[in-house]
């Protein structure tokens, strides 16, 4: 193993009979990082590995030098996930109580964590919605919502995957603008939108649970695009 | 809409959540056991008018919480006038109306965080015999979460039926919602797993 940030060693899951990745190989240190590729390429099996969602079958991974496997817990506190459907990442009922949630078990007063919380929700421009419930936020509003939890958390990668696959075009821009332009910490981000992985600094491409092609984003993406002319 | 929280500054918004749900229960308690005639019953449909004033919420607010259980109400009212009197049906079904009103005042007062704390603390003797209070109050704040999710796929796929002409039944209803539904706790568990690092 060599030590960078995300580390992927001869990596295979099978789900059964079904395989979902296999001999995956990659050494990932770079900030934005962008996987492409078909439906059921192995994509969001990828993504869900980087914080021990799902584990491998055989082969070794590491993220921020800890074993997803084994070290689950305490990879999820540096690593936050969002998925692409943003209903089924709400867990608490209000908005500004889903925020706070990230926060469960720091020893913070409940004074600063509220403060805390209204800082979050207003550079995400959430404050109005603070105590409305959760569901009735709109779709692109609830992503927002996600990411404005994930990011509360200060985690040291964020995992994102397919994160504008449900958004009309001004959310998508929205989020893109908060993954991409605001984020400071490393980013994982799998996605079909060709416009996020351009702004990557490294694309990998995925095809039958295999790492397909990897390297500069225009040239993947080209190659990408290319083959599926 | 499950949440029903009413941002406020009254009294009763500022009063603890644990002190609130103990006065509660025993008014609850009184209200089922010592309301036995009308004059008892309007002491005590009195008591929650004045709960609801003080709370800032007005008679209006009281009376959307009675018509959102109106339902309820002509369900208990019609069966039970059936094999009761008049009077002992409206006074069976006053006090169960009363006690789902001060129920509804408490969640329209108290932020659900504040509730799950309370219930965080009233659980902790139950560590003794191997339950995590901070698990049962994560629990009911997730189904609280969960029901207008769950309400809202009952509507999704009844609106994909009425698109293709398919008639209301039970069993057309059941069996889609009931895949939704476990999927969705699929996603949530890995969501939870993802955010909780539990």
């Amino acid at each position: 193993m060599s030590g960078a940030r995300i580390e992927f060693d001869d990596v295979s899951v099978a789900f059964g009979e079904r395989r979902a990745l296999h001999g995956v190989s990659v050494a990932l240190d770079q900030r934005r990082i962008g996987i492409i590729g078909s439906n059921g390429s192995g994509k969001s099996t990828f993504a869900r590995m980087l914080n021990g969602l799902v584990a491998p079958s055989s082969g070794q991974v590491r993220v921020l030098g800890l074993d997803p496997a084994h070290q689950a817990k305490q990879l999820r506190r540096r690593v936050g996930f969002v998925f692409s459907n943003p209903d089924a990442q709400i867990i608490m009922p209000t908005v500004a109580e889903d925020v706070a949630f990230s926060l469960r078990g720091r020893e913070l007063s409940l004074a600063e964590k509220r403060d805390r919380t209204a800082a979050a929700l207003e550079r995400f421009g959430l404050t109005e919605h603070a105590d409305a419930p959760a569901h009735s936020l709109s779709g692109g509003q609830k992503q927002l919502l996600a990411l404005c939890a994930v990011l509360f958390g200060d985690p040291d990668l964020v995992v994102a995957d397919e994160p504008t696959a449900l958004l009309d075009l001004a959310n998508t821009r929205r989020i893109r603008r908060h993954l991409l332009d605001e984020l400071s910490q490393q980013l994982v981000v799998a996605t079909h939108d060709m416009r996020i992985a351009a702004q990557c600094d490294i694309v990998l491409r995925f095809e039958n649970g295999g790492l397909h092609d990897q390297g500069e984003p225009a040239a993947v993406i080209h190659r990408y695009e290319r083959d599926h002319a | 809409m499950i949440t029903l929280y009413r941002p406020g500054t009254s009294i009763l918004h500022r009063a603890p959540a644990g002190v609130k749900i103990l006065v509660l229960a025993i008014l609850a308690l009184a209200i089922s056991l010592l309301v036995r005639d009308l004059s008892s019953l309007a002491l005590a449909a009195a008591v929650t008018v004045g709960a609801y004033l003080l709370a800032g919420l007005g008679v209006t607010g009281l009376a959307a919480q009675v018509v959102a259980i109106r339902w309820i109400i002509v369900t208990m009212l019609g069966t039970q006038l059936v094999f009761l009197s008049a009077r002992l049906a409206a006074l069976n079904t006053g006090r169960v109306v009363i006690v789902i009103v001060l129920v509804s005042l408490l969640s329209l007062t108290t932020l659900t965080a504040d509730l799950l704390d309370a219930t965080d603390r009233a659980c902790q003797p139950l560590r003794r015999i191997g339950v995590d209070p901070a698990q049962v109050a994560l629990l009911l704040a997730m189904t609280v979460t969960t029901i207008p999710v769950i309400a809202g796929f009952a509507s999704t796929i009844r609106d994909a039926q009425r698109a293709r002409g398919v008639p209301l039944r039970l069993q057309f209803l059941v069996v889609p919602l009931l895949i939704m539904s476990l999927r969705h706790a699929d996603d949530l568990a890995d969501a939870v797993a993802a955010r909780a690092s539990e």
